[in-house]
């Protein structure tokens, strides 16, 4: 009976949601520029994030003593829910941040403001390229910048690969062997993937390691390349020949759990010796073994963003720049430190520089996102992932060769981008 | 035939008792009729939740009828209501045969049965997945290493989608079934046993035409009701199977529900204009066959 009413509950939600929304779209009145102000933040992610980002807001009411931020935490898994509510019935926050793509999403539907009419653009040369890529809509609009970010590396067991005298493997053709002679010295478990395991970012790594791409640079789908080919082929011979799990494990777990090698996402790096304090001293990072093509990690984070239904636009759209200052991110990274948070400040420049992360894992993260890509920007993708991601698990779990589900997955990213 | 009560005397008569209804009917016309009809109206919309919406007829419909993800989760919902409200249904009934009586141990049995019922469904949800969490930390794979076996990839193996969302439904549930059914065995005079007993009809004959057809609307209810709860199942799905942002169905889809699959569409990819189309289409699909089952239940009935 409760699950009915739980159901009930969401179909009305969704039915209400709908039914909220206002005829039209005007333009929200905005408040006198020098009057107090008090704006309100939606941060998603966990409380201790929000703690963080708090810090740089409290740092910008002393700059600007008649304005005050406050930050709230949305959780992942209904952020998104509760952003489109807020839009729909434009009230809410002035400020969100959430997933890279949201921005884009609720800015194609007038959610958002173009940060470009507020000096946002000016970011863009202190941001990482091909992340700040990722972040602007296909007509050029600037919805939202990158708040953080997010990469993956490979996390090693050091006690584990001294036993079967292996050294972390730094290429395509080190990583099978590696798992081989980790086998042979009697480890069960040598390898497995958190982040991307049986998704398409999984797949993301190894097809810009072999020189591919989802789309070509005007945006036309490719995975039907000789590139996309060997990269599946790849990644799929590590689940059906090498004994890659296809169940997910959060990677501090695998290690705990004797997994040998794990990829997995920065944000597990702070809290394994706290977590795990029988790992300590046993573990290391390594970035993610370079392909034919090169290295290439994955890139990630968050967007942050001012809402076009704010009656505090020029004030938000300042807080969001004040966000790149050094000393933004320096109160955001101090903070991090003392609550374990794998922070990853949105400028390339300071990820070594007054780094969370002790200096060697700060280099490997460098590393990696020097190399990195983000996802595809491309009109469509969004509604593809999904189904991109079915294809690459029916050649995982044998169900499709890699010809045909690349094939399948192209003519979907091809149908979406009409 | 009698002359129509005025309209000022009914009024007066009745007046106080409508005052106080109301309440009710505002909030009843409010957040269940005005938003059932505008969502009907939605479902021929392109509404995207944020910008005015579009009438487009048929055409959501039209996009259902070509949509193979909702094909894929009619015909999960379809195997997964046909096995858990039977498997449900049978269990419940079982229970209830088993621990009917007064005494301690039966309402302390049936207090354990019940308890899933009473317990956060969110909570419950949290707890399976840890009993299928993948490593060794997870309690099936736990039991599995007792038996020498190799750790069972739960829910990234298509094939055993539908089985454990099955199972986390048919055990959240029978006790609720049990407790049904043994209000409606209570309700069964103990003459007619009595009757059947000196005539000579074995324990399994009793049963056969005595319990069961009594336990009919009983049955009915249980049914119906598993059947409606059934192909809402919302919770198991998301917070058993979804692995990230863009896998709401698990691992090939093998878990995708309907109405997972109209929150994912209206409420991550913005087409709300066709989640309602979807819970429309759901609708249908429950109305008629809980029509079906009532009418069944009465032909059964006047045999």
């Amino acid at each position: 009976m409760r699950r009915t009413m739980a159901a009930c509950s969401t179909i009305l939600l969704a039915v209400l949601s709908a039914a909220c929304a206002t005829s039209g779209q005007t333009q929200t009145e905005q408040a006198a520029q020098n009057a107090p102000a008090t704006l309100s933040f939606w941060s998603t992610g966990g409380d201790d994030e929000t703690a963080t980002f708090q810090k740089a807001a409290d740092l910008y009411h002393q700059k600007h003593p008649n304005v005050t931020i406050k930050v709230q935490t949305l959780a992942w898994s209904d952020a998104y829910a509760k952003l489109l509510a807020a839009a729909t019935s434009r009230s809410g926050p002035d400020i969100i941040s959430g997933g890279m793509t949201w921005t884009i999403q609720f800015g194609a539907r007038g959610a958002m403001v173009d940060l470009r009419k507020h000096g946002g653009d000016a970011l863009k040369a202190q941001a990482l390229p091909a992340q700040w890529e990722s972040a602007v809509s296909p007509d050029g609009s600037v919805f939202g910048v990158p708040l953080d970010m997010s990469t993956m590396t490979l996390y090693y067991r050091t006690d584990l690969l001294e036993k079967a005298d292996v050294e972390p493997p730094r290429t395509w053709e080190e990583l099978p062997e590696a798992i081989d002679r980790l086998k042979a010295a009697g480890v069960k478990k040598p390898y497995s993937q958190d982040w991307g395991n049986l998704d398409w970012i999984g797949y993301f790594n190894y097809l810009y390691q072999a020189g591919g791409s989802f789309y070509t640079s005007d945006c036309k789908p490719s995975l039907d390349t000789p590139q996309a080919e060997r990269a599946l082929k790849y990644w799929v011979d590590l689940y059906r020949e090498h004994g890659a799990p296809t169940a997910t494990v959060e990677g501090s777990d695998a290690l705990d759990t004797g997994t040998a090698m794990v990829v997995a996402g920065n944000w597990i790096a702070k809290g394994i010796d706290l977590n795990k304090p029988k790992l300590k001293g046993k573990w290391a990072m390594a970035t993610l073994p370079a392909g034919p093509a090169g290295p290439t990690t994955f890139i990630g984070g968050r967007a942050i963003g001012v809402t076009s239904f704010s009656k505090h636009i020029r004030t938000a759209a300042d807080f969001v720049t004040f966000l790149y200052s050094d000393e933004a991110i320096a109160a955001i990274s101090d903070e991090a430190k003392k609550r374990n948070i794998s922070y990853i400040p949105p400028r390339p420049d300071k990820i070594v520089d007054g780094s969370v992360f002790t200096p060697e894992q700060a280099q490997v993260f460098e590393s990696a996102i020097r190399t990195g890509k983000a996802a595809p920007g491309c009109p469509g993708w969004d509604e593809s992932a999904s189904d991109v991601a079915k294809q690459l698990q029916s050649v995982i779990l044998g169900k499709a060769d890699v010809r045909t589900a690349l094939a399948e997955a192209a003519e979907v990213m091809e149908r979406n981008a009409r | 035939m009698a002359s129509p009560v005025p309209l000022s005397r009914r009024l007066r008569r009745y007046g106080t008792s409508y005052a106080m209804l109301l309440p009710f009917l505002a909030l009843f016309a409010g957040f269940l009729i005005w938003p059932l009809a505008n969502s009907l109206y939605l479902s021929f919309t392109t509404f995207d939740g944020i910008n005015p919406a579009a009438f487009t007829g048929l055409d959501n419909f039209r996009l259902l009828a070509e949509d193979t993800r909702f094909h894929h989760a009619l015909s999960n919902t379809g195997l997964y209501v046909v096995a858990s409200v039977v498997l449900g249904t049978l269990l419940s009934l079982g229970l209830a045969l088993a621990f009917s009586g007064t005494g301690w141990p039966h309402r302390i049995m049936r207090t354990v049965f019940f308890l899933p019922s009473v317990t956060s469904s969110i909570a419950l949800m949290l707890m399976w997945k840890w009993v299928f969490f993948p490593s060794d930390v997870g309690l099936g794979n736990t039991i599995v290493s007792w038996f020498g076996g190799q750790a069972v990839a739960w829910l990234a193996t298509p094939g055993l989608a539908i089985p454990i969302l099955v199972l986390m439904s048919v055990w959240g549930g029978m006790g609720y079934g049990m407790v049904l059914y043994v209000a409606g065995l209570g309700a069964i005079p103990h003459e007619y046993y009595e009757a059947a007993r000196i005539d000579g009809a074995s324990t399994w004959r009793q049963f056969r035409h005595i319990t069961l057809p009594l336990l009919r609307p009983v049955t009915t209810y249980v049914v119906v009701t598993g059947l409606i709860g059934a192909f809402q199942v919302f919770e198991a799905v998301y917070i058993v199977f979804q692995t990230g942002a863009n896998n709401v169905g698990g691992v090939l889809d093998s878990g995708l529900m309907i109405v997972p699959y109209l929150y994912d569409q209206g409420f991550t990819h913005f087409r709300l204009g066709y989640a309602s189309a979807i819970a429309w289409v759901l609708f249908l699909v429950i109305f008629v066959l809980s029509l079906v089952n009532l009418r069944v239940g009465r032909a059964m009935k006047e045999l």
